[in-house]
């Protein structure tokens, strides 16, 4: 069994760094989601009244549902957006696609504090879409929705999370063999039916997987609905956040991250379900 | 079908096809007739062009020049998934995401066919690849030959009017390569479908096929039924390519009525006259190797070409045994011969070192001028 010994060996500063960093603060925040906050501190016990709390005050559901559909949104978008960009990369602008990929690398180089700052910029009211807006005569007045308001917030997540929505849908797509289109149109198959019937389904992984990372980045995100939510662009992550630092009630606040993490675990496998069903609805 | 076919009748005719990727020509003026219900094998080394070929007639290429006409119609408008003809890949290039039922049934769910006549149909291929039972099972659960055959009913299921095979026994195991190419031609001949065959493999192409085009570097060398083809190679290198050739080199010495005789470092060669050549033209000479007789103390009969030499090596083959015989400084035929009975129990074994006479008929002497 020497090779395994050495396999397990290489992998240990790895296994090490994740229990450390990972594993073990992630099972503290469990337990501690089971304790008590008093007026003296912290309460070792067994209780469940956290998560019951979560349901005392409108405002905590009313937050967790607007998290969840802002992070919808933001994920359909760019699953939207990426699928015809890795689409055409794959199957018509082969040559395309290093200088892409490096494009996607180098988004990776500045900061995400940075790009949000920016874009609470672009979409002010002296931002440069307003200003265009108003030079071409579309508008008078600015819009004021665009900066401190949940599409400010959807705006800013897709523009930061598309790029690396395309790449697992980049890469499933990559994986379909050429002899299977090939294989679909000699059957029969137009464009588009292979698409459908072929090349679509084969891809659903790399969606899924586009989706789940922009899914659940952007419903717990908590640094861009400060910048450019406003008062309306309050989501999850913040108050989270707030438990951890003013409010100091830190079983409340692992409550609600556990949470949201049973809450989006259940919500991706339903749209896993969906996307299984929508592909077997024509049985032949 | 109904009614008599006449024999002659051209399904598809393939007219002066040309291709080139770039500088590269792929294929070069090409043109055949194929008759219907015909096992055609493109036949050629890699590069030869024969794959890109037969993607010009299924659609996935379009050729610079040329036409192809099927029932007296031209085909190259037609989109790949308008053509009737079907394709069963190298790779088989079956659907990983669907059962096997679904697979072969996708042709008819595209032509929006009823369930129950799909699903008679799907029957009846099954069993005529023998697999049936296996409707449910998914590609990564089936075997390379399993495969095979799924991806042939696949494209059988279409009726075709030709089926076009791209090497579909590549990636299979010998003993199941030969099984599959007895099933195929089987299949064929109980189908009536005009086949298209691309092969590398000249075994292959000779068990199966009704007519050979060989191909070289884009054009077609020979086209010819396996049996003529085989024993009147037309070049060089369809001597070599088909089976095997003893090939030699040498002068024509002399021109008679209705022979030649060659010579070949000092030794007269007695050859056919089927090339026109004049005395003094270098000329190869190719000489099957099933053709060379060992002449032994049974031997009665004499030969054309007769001559002695040293056995410098002796390799057995199971069936056959492969004799390398030298009779002079720079020329080694090679002898081979089916072993019908041990020589060993005949007590006439013959060994390296021993001297042998050998002999070939003029009609086996095929000469060619390049």
């Amino acid at each position: 069994m020497k090779k395994e010994k050495k396999h397990i060996i290489l992998l240990t500063p790895l296994f090490t760094y994740f229990t450390f960093f990972f594993f073990a603060p992630m099972f503290v925040l469990f337990i501690y989601s089971f304790w008590l906050k008093t007026s003296t501190g912290l309460v070792p016990t067994f209780t469940l009244h956290n998560y019951l709390y979560i349901f005392s005050n409108k405002l905590y559901p009313i937050t967790i549902l607007r998290s969840i559909r802002i992070g919808f949104i933001t994920a359909i978008i760019c699953v939207i957006i990426s699928y015809p960009v890795a689409y055409s990369l794959t199957f018509k602008y082969k040559k395309l696609q290093d200088l892409v990929l490096y494009l996607i690398l180098i988004s990776l180089f500045s900061s995400y504090l940075v790009r949000v700052y920016a874009w609470k910029t672009i979409l002010g009211s002296n931002g440069i879409i307003n200003q265009i807006l108003k030079y071409i005569g579309v508008i008078e007045q600015p819009l004021t929705f665009l900066l401190f308001s949940p599409t400010a917030i959807i705006i800013t997540l897709v523009f930061i999370l598309t790029p690396f929505t395309i790449l697992p849908i980049f890469s499933s797509l990559q994986n379909i063999s050429v002899d299977l289109i090939e294989a679909a149109n000699d059957l029969g198959a137009n464009k588009f039916k292979t698409f459908y019937k072929i090349t679509l389904p084969l891809s659903m992984p790399g969606v899924i997987t586009g989706f789940i990372f922009s899914f659940t980045i952007s419903t717990g995100d908590y640094v861009t609905p400060q910048l450019v939510g406003g008062t309306e662009g309050l989501m999850i992550g913040r108050i989270i956040q707030d438990q951890f630092g003013m409010t100091y009630n830190w079983p409340f606040g692992s409550a609600l991250a556990y949470f949201m993490i049973f809450l989006l675990i259940f919500l991706i496998n339903c749209f896993i379900w969906i996307t299984s069903i929508l592909k077997l609805k024509r049985k032949f | 079908m109904t009614g008599t076919m006449p024999e002659n009748k051209s399904a598809f005719v393939l007219n002066e096809i040309c291709k080139n990727f770039g500088v590269v020509t792929a294929v070069k003026n090409f043109s055949l007739d194929v008759k219907d219900g015909e096992f055609i094998s493109l036949l050629g080394p890699s590069g030869c062009g024969k794959t890109t070929l037969l993607r010009i007639l299924a659609g996935f290429e379009t050729p610079d020049s040329g036409e192809v006409l099927l029932d007296g119609k031209s085909i190259l408008p037609l989109p790949a998934f308008k053509r009737p003809m079907n394709m069963v890949f190298q790779r088989y290039a079956l659907f990983p995401h669907m059962t096997v039922y679904e697979n072969i049934a996708f042709s008819q769910f595209l032509k929006k066919k009823p369930r129950e006549e799909t699903q008679e149909k799907v029957e009846k291929m099954l069993s005529l690849v023998q697999l049936e039972g296996f409707e449910q099972r998914k590609p990564d659960q089936l075997s390379g030959g399993q495969c095979q055959r799924i991806a042939l009913a696949r494209a059988l299921i279409n009726e075709p009017r030709v089926l076009l095979l791209d090497e579909p026994l590549g990636a299979l195991d010998l003993k199941i390569r030969k099984q599959m190419q007895i099933e195929l031609k089987n299949i064929q001949e109980k189908l009536k479908i005009t086949f298209i065959y691309v092969t590398h493999d000249q075994e292959e192409a000779l068990v199966m096929s009704d007519r050979i085009v060989l191909m070289k570097q884009g054009e077609i060398m020979q086209v010819d039924t396996p049996k003529r083809i085989y024993n009147h190679p037309n070049s060089r290198f369809a001597a070599t390519f088909i089976g095997e050739s003893n090939v030699l080199e040498g002068e024509v010495a002399h021109i008679h009525d209705d022979y030649l005789a060659i010579n070949v470092d000092g030794l007269q060669f007695f050859a056919q006259r089927t090339a026109e050549v004049k005395e003094g033209d270098k000329i190869f000479l190719a000489i099957r190797l099933e053709k060379v007789n060992r002449k032994d103390k049974k031997t009665t009969r004499s030969f054309d070409n007769q001559f002695q030499g040293k056995i410098e090596d002796v390799v057995f083959f199971g069936s056959s045994v492969k004799y390398y015989i030298r009779i002079s400084e720079n020329v080694t035929i090679i002898s081979e011969e089916t072993i019908v009975e041990e020589e060993s129990d005949r007590g006439e074994e013959k060994n390296i070192g021993d001297t042998v006479a050998i002999g070939f008929a003029k009609k086996d002497v095929n000469v060619f001028l390049e």
